[in-house]
């Protein structure tokens, strides 16, 4: 199977099995679709036109020295590698410790519901903190690196809970021969000189939240008292990013229908002086009026191209105003193994979210819905049915990543908004596909004009 | 090659082989995360 797509004055060729990527000219990019079906004289007929017989022949002959090679046309047989991935012990290897679920912002479009996960506003002790910690020490074999993720609501709300989960678990890493890294998410309202010290310390990464420009961030992020919150978090963020020399942190935002041109966006946070960008559209259902709709798809693709050919020229500047754009780094010759391109992000499985109360769910986004409740710190998993049922969800598992281009690229997208959206967890949100295939598309086009330089 | 230039090798059915041993970090792809793209995450497994 291939892909191919046109962007920036590049064609690209993409075999989407050996996961080979391809710069091309016009007449290998015209005819390559057809090649399988056609033999090369009904080709040289076809393009008669506009190639000269010589020059079709020798595309051809190019084409076949590819597909000869294993990069053109390569046989999909991946699906016996989830055998190998089924006969895995299960092992968890991450979690997402709700430490509070209470905010200090009132995000319009928190899948939260401002941090009370459907339920009410509460606070994670130690005594339950710990007890996640025991529990993935447990649960993860002979997993040596283990992920926490302080989450909210809003984490700095419990800040000396999540000080001494972290003061438990340096202890009993030794003990067992792990190694913890942690995570913290926050919005940044009750970040100060001691918890960015302690945070870059003790963290190995830093997530914090903002939606770009002021007037867009504060529509959506507005204080539990309607005032915007930019003002508040800028200068500290810019702070905290400098403390961590601009590595091991990344600012996030999100885009809704209300700001369409967040390449502004990005570009302002950028100009802020922030160097690890993420910036995502958001999930909502379609009558909420922030939602992205089918409709807007072509306004924001053209957005991405926009901000795709903007970092390409950042990065080739280099200096004070190159960043990275989360959504379009690519490694093409590293990156992960096969097996862990069909499995995606491990949720219900190596992943598991953990209540304030200690109770167990697939994944952050799972939480407070009665039916994926798994277990507990105390019990452990209760829900063996849950767990197969995420194990088994896999990019060959769901009828619309069977046979797309992009599966290797995004292993099969968001369960969670899946099941949001679709009622179900092997059925993708179709808009977040097509987003995500954009911005690979425009990750694979930065990579391909960097190349052409160097050639 | 005159019309074809090539950016990377075929990596992706070269990994069979060490597959799938699990020391990564998982990846949250959705935007209140992590958001990576897998493609972009890093194997422990060199
Ligand atoms: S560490 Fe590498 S080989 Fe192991 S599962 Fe992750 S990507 Fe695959
Ligand atoms: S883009 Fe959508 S359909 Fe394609 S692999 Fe990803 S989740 Fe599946
Ligand atoms: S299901 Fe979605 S939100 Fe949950 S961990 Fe996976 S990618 Fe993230």
């Amino acid at each position: 199977m291939i892909h191919k797509f046109s962007m920036n004055g590049v064609n690209v060729v993409m075999d989407v099995i050996s996961g080979a990527v391809h710069v091309v000219d016009e007449i290998v990019y015209d005819i390559v679709d057809s090649y399988e079906e056609m033999c090369e004289e009904a080709l040289v007929v076809k393009f008669a036109d506009k190639y000269s017989e010589k020059a079709v022949r020798e595309a051809c002959e190019e084409i076949k020295e590819l597909k000869d090679a294993g990069m053109l046309f390569v046989e999909d047989d991946y699906t016996n590698v989830l055998d190998m991935v089924g006969k895995r012990a299960p092992v968890v290897k991450a979690l997402c410790l709700h430490i509070a679920h209470d905010c200090n912002l009132k995000c319009k479009y928190c899948f939260a519901e401002e941090g009370e996960y459907h339920g009410h506003r509460s606070l994670m002790s130690a005594e339950v903190g710990k007890k996640a910690i025991d529990f993935i020490i447990k649960s993860s074999g002979s997993r040596r690196n283990l992920e926490v993720d302080f989450f909210g609501g809003e984490p700095l709300m419990n800040f000396d809970v999540v000080k001494e989960i972290v003061e438990y678990a340096r202890e009993e890493e030794v003990k067992y021969g792990k190694n913890f890294r942690f995570t913290i998410t926050t919005n940044g309202i009750l970040l100060n000189d001691e918890i960015q010290e302690y945070i870059n310390k003790n963290m190995h990464n830093v997530v914090i939240s903002l939606d770009g420009r002021k007037e867009v961030n504060d529509r959506m992020r507005p204080r539990a008292g309607g005032q915007g919150s930019y003002d508040v978090i800028v200068p500290k963020f810019q702070k905290l990013a400098e403390s961590r020399n601009q590595t091991d942190y990344y600012i996030r935002g999100t885009f809704t229908r209300q700001n369409l041109d967040f390449s502004k966006d990005v570009l302002h946070m950028a100009d802020l002086g922030f160097k690890q960008i993420s910036v995502e559209p958001v999930v909502g259902q379609e009558y909420e009026e922030y939602a992205i709709r089918e409709e807007d798809l072509p306004a924001i693709y053209e957005e991405y191209e926009r901000l795709a050919c903007e970092l390409y020229e950042r990065h080739k500047e280099g200096g004070e105003k190159d960043f990275n754009f989360f959504h379009f780094m690519i490694d093409l010759s590293g990156g992960p193994c096969v097996a862990k391109r069909l499995v995606g992000c491990g949720s219900g499985t190596e992943y598991l979210a953990v209540t304030p109360e200690g109770d167990l769910y697939p994944c952050h986004q799972f939480v407070g819905l009665d039916e994926f409740k798994m277990g507990t710190v105390f019990t452990g998993l209760e829900r063996e049915d849950i767990r197969e049922n995420f194990e088994s969800c896999n990019v060959y598992a769901k009828e619309d990543c069977k046979n797309c281009w992009c599966r290797f690229y995004c292993s099969g997208g968001c369960a969670a908004n899946a099941h949001q959206l679709n009622g179900s967890i092997f059925k993708p949100y179709k808009i977040a596909c097509d987003l995500q295939k954009k911005r690979v598309e425009c990750a694979i086009m930065i990579k391909a004009k960097q190349f052409q330089e160097e050639c | 090659m005159k019309h074809v230039k090539t950016l990377n090798t075929c990596m992706l059915k070269n990994t069979l082989k060490k597959g799938g041993c699990g020391e990564c970090q998982t990846s949250c792809q959705s935007a209140c995360k992590t958001s990576c793209t897998v493609a972009n995450q890093s194997c422990e497994n060199k």
